[in-house]
């Protein structure tokens, strides 16, 4: 048990270096936050691994490493779980099915896990770890949805939008060529996590009530039109709502549900960004390859130029922001 | 006092020398040193800063009349060299801290060297102007055009002394062939071609060619989604200018050939220890990493840093390190806090002394240790202004980690870690070295009996 708190602990401050690299000077830093993803990796395996009956993790099987997909829960695991403390940054934008696409994993989860105790925070992770294959070129759609936030009026989704973003970025997600490479600033500086395809990650119970957690308004668990227009002051919410269970929730219920939400986090993003779990490229991810093949090709020995530097920073990058 | 240590002397006692650097209390950011380097002769001592400037001392010639007093490094010029930039294209700022200084061999009156940010190489020509022409027939003294109407005389324009101005002009400037953060530049022993390294890519360079490199090593995968491993430092082998090393976050360092390929993707040799399983945690991985690599002046060894050891290589065993040093390994029951405040991330560097018996490295506190290999005895030193006296004699310090704590000792809990050193140099034949401790230059030497 311990060592799961410790975990918990241990990811949540991961998440946030992670969060925080997008603003530092310099740009990203790829070692450092290579290291912090192996570390969140490393949490994230002690996590899942560690039976533990008194948390929901265990799920009704038993085993956290056996759960079953819910039905109706989209196939690729919206990684956006990963993105979540940040602005909603959703991987599989085409997986979004939900109409309500939740801003951030960890309302969601939160919101699962009130539904159904137990399952679904882990639900949704392990179906992100079955659609690792989804979850990986998502990311790379993010790139295209950033324009849309970057644009940032009124929210056509309609459904919860939550972020405008976001629902913008529904609408333009599936099939979306990322077409990062336009976008200025595409890498490290502009949260480009916002215009994730909507993490909907939307498990499929309805949303709960919202997580009052410290949720300064946009926290938008479930939550409707909380979300600021403003694609930076959603980044600040979920991670308050992450980094608030970790500094010792009491409840016990509390506690799970934080589990919940970080095991969902953590497992979307521990095996996605380190790649460590998937062994080949999936499906949905031709696009993603495809874009990297051509940077990809011009490169050895090349001075860099921009284009391609920009491509190929991007799949990266995007994991990273999206985060 | 620690016997053995050094290479002149039996009984080595390292003494306080010089303080570079301002003593205020609070440290403005641009002041923090970011590399320290001697020059091939030890005349010259270059830092630089996150300000993107660079510093260089020069050793004073010993005077008879002060036999105790050995040179002293005195400023001997100041430029920046690196301008914070900004991509527009990627929206990234680009820091103008100063990540590497290396010196080329001198071979005429100037003296050059390589000083690198995250993404320019530039090659600095540093030269010293103690004369100057005077009686120009078109100009005047002050430099103004001369009405050639009154020009009556023919003279030739002569040399005068001046006072000595040294300046510092940028000759080559290697851009634009860095995607990724330069963490290493290496002169190569032929003196003609040099390589700079990033996160995943390693190119060579001519001194004269700046609009073109060669990509060496490139361990970016396909996919950016399955990397594991950045490159970490790199150098190129004292002698041989067809090999290199570099070093991973992994832990391993492969040795590379340039003669095999071009693309020296595939080393030649690799050299990785096994992990100790009893050891592992959360951390593991990050401790692993290592943060620093450099070859013996010999060309027979290669040292690396990672988080809390210094190990020694021989080339010619790959399997594992011939010895392992133990820097702080009190820190690590404490691994998860460092995490927390990023302290685990910190880059140590490691030097050699002239004759590859003594090695040193930098530690928390302002302390930083010094290993000798001959006796196996270590030193704990620090760097700090109480101890600032001339000639001052350094006492040895130790950590308590546990227990009672003696007199003199200090706890882990007690340990200041802002006051990091990060980067020490020695001089390449005497017992000087150079050590920064945040924004501060210490010099130390080895007492002149």
């Amino acid at each position: 048990m311990e060592f799961k708190l410790e975990a918990h602990r241990i990811v949540s401050i991961s998440l946030g270096k992670i969060y925080n690299s997008r603003v530092q000077r310099g740009g990203i830093k790829l070692h450092k936050n290579l290291l912090v993803s192996l570390v969140l990796r490393s949490a994230r395996q002690v996590y899942l691994s560690d039976p533990c009956p008194g948390l929901y993790l265990a799920g009704p099987s038993g085993t956290p490493m056996a759960l079953p997909q819910l039905p109706g829960e989209p196939a690729a695991g919206p990684a956006a779980g990963w993105g979540e403390p940040a602005p909603p940054a959703v991987p599989a934008a085409w997986q979004e099915t939900q109409p309500h696409p939740e801003r951030s994993a960890v309302p969601d989860a939160q919101r699962a896990v009130d539904a159904e105790p137990a399952a679904p925070g882990i639900d949704a992770g392990d179906a992100v770890l079955g659609g690792q294959a989804a979850a990986g070129p998502a990311w790379r759609l993010m790139e295209g949805p950033r324009e849309a936030a970057a644009g940032g009026p009124g929210n056509p989704a309609g459904a919860s939008e939550v972020f405008p973003e976001v629902a913008r970025a529904a609408s333009h997600h599936c099939g979306r060529p990322p077409g990062g490479e336009d976008q200025p600033g595409a890498l490290g500086a502009t949260p480009r996590g916002d215009c994730c395809c909507a993490k909907e990650e939307a498990p499929a119970p309805p949303p709960i009530g919202p997580r009052k957690r410290g949720a300064a308004g946009a926290g938008g668990v479930g939550g409707p039109a909380g979300c600021p227009a403003p694609s930076s002051t959603p980044l600040k919410k979920p991670r308050r709502d992450l980094e608030e269970p970790s500094s010792g929730a009491a409840a016990e219920e509390e506690e799970e549900m934080e589990t919940g939400n970080v095991a969902n986090l953590i497992s979307i993003f521990g095996s996605s960004f380190s790649g460590l779990l998937r062994k080949s490229p999936g499906g949905g991810r031709e696009e993603a390859d495809g874009e990297e093949n051509g940077p990809e090709a011009a490169e050895p020995g090349q001075i860099c130029c921009d284009k391609p530097v920009l491509r190929d920073m991007n799949p990266w990058s995007t994991a990273i922001v999206a985060f | 006092m620690i016997p053995g240590i050094g290479v002149l002397t039996q009984n080595t006692l390292w003494c306080f020398s010089q303080m570079k650097g301002a003593i205020e209390t609070g440290v403005t950011e641009a002041d923090i040193i970011s590399t320290v380097e001697f020059n091939h002769t030890g005349e010259l001592l270059a830092t630089g800063d996150k300000g993107g400037r660079v510093v260089i001392f020069q050793r004073e010639q010993e005077s008879k009349n002060q036999v105790h007093r050995r040179g002293e490094y005195n400023v001997y010029s100041t430029f920046q060299s690196h301008e914070p930039e900004f991509d527009y294209l990627k929206s990234l700022e680009i820091e103008e801290k100063i990540n590497k200084i290396r010196w080329l061999p001198q071979q005429n009156a100037a003296y050059f060297l390589l000083s690198t940010n995250d993404k320019t190489v530039k090659l600095w020509k540093v030269s010293e102007r103690d004369k100057r022409p005077e009686g120009y027939n078109l100009k005047d003294e002050e430099g103004r055009l001369r009405d050639p109407a009154t020009i009556t005389t023919l003279r030739v324009p002569v040399l005068r002394p001046m006072d000595l101005m040294v300046e510092a002009t940028p000759r080559r400037v290697f851009a634009n062939a860095h995607t990724y953060h330069i963490n290493s530049i290496s002169v190569n022993s032929d003196y003609e071609t040099y390589m700079s390294a990033d996160d995943l890519r390693i190119n060579l360079w001519n001194f004269e060619i700046t609009n073109q490199s060669f990509n060496i090593v490139d361990i970016k995968p396909a996919n950016m989604e399955e990397l594991t491993e950045v490159i970490t430092a790199a150098e190129f082998h004292p002698h041989h200018c067809n090999t290199f090393v570099y070093s991973s976050s992994k832990g391993t360092i492969r040795l590379c050939d340039m003669r095999a390929s071009a693309l020296c993707d595939r080393h030649t040799k690799f050299f990785e220890e096994p992990e100790d399983p009893s050891n592992r945690s959360f951390f593991s991985e990050i401790i692993s990493s290592i943060s620093d690599v450099k070859f013996s002046h010999s060309g027979r060894y290669i040292m690396t840093r990672d988080y809390l050891t210094v190990k020694v290589w021989d080339l010619n065993m790959e399997n594992r390190p011939i010895e392992t040093y133990q820097v702080h390994d009190y820190l690590r029951s404490k691994l998860c806090s460092l995490y927390e405040n990023d302290c685990i991330f910190d880059k140590f560097e490691c030097v050699w002394n002239g004759s590859d018996s003594v090695i040193m490295t930098g530690s928390y506190n302002n302390f930083f240790r010094m290993f000798d290999r001959n006796t196996k005895r270590d030193v704990t030193l620090e760097a700090s202004r109480e101890n600032s006296k001339p000639r001052a004699i350094l006492k040895p310090r130790k950590v308590c980690v546990g227990g009672k704590r003696r007199k003199d000792e200090i706890s882990v809990d007690s340990l200041d870690f802002s006051k990091k050193i990060l980067h020490t140099a020695w001089h390449p034949s005497e017992n000087i070295i150079a050590v920064a401790a945040t924004n501060n230059l210490y010099i130390f030497q080895d007492k002149v009996n």
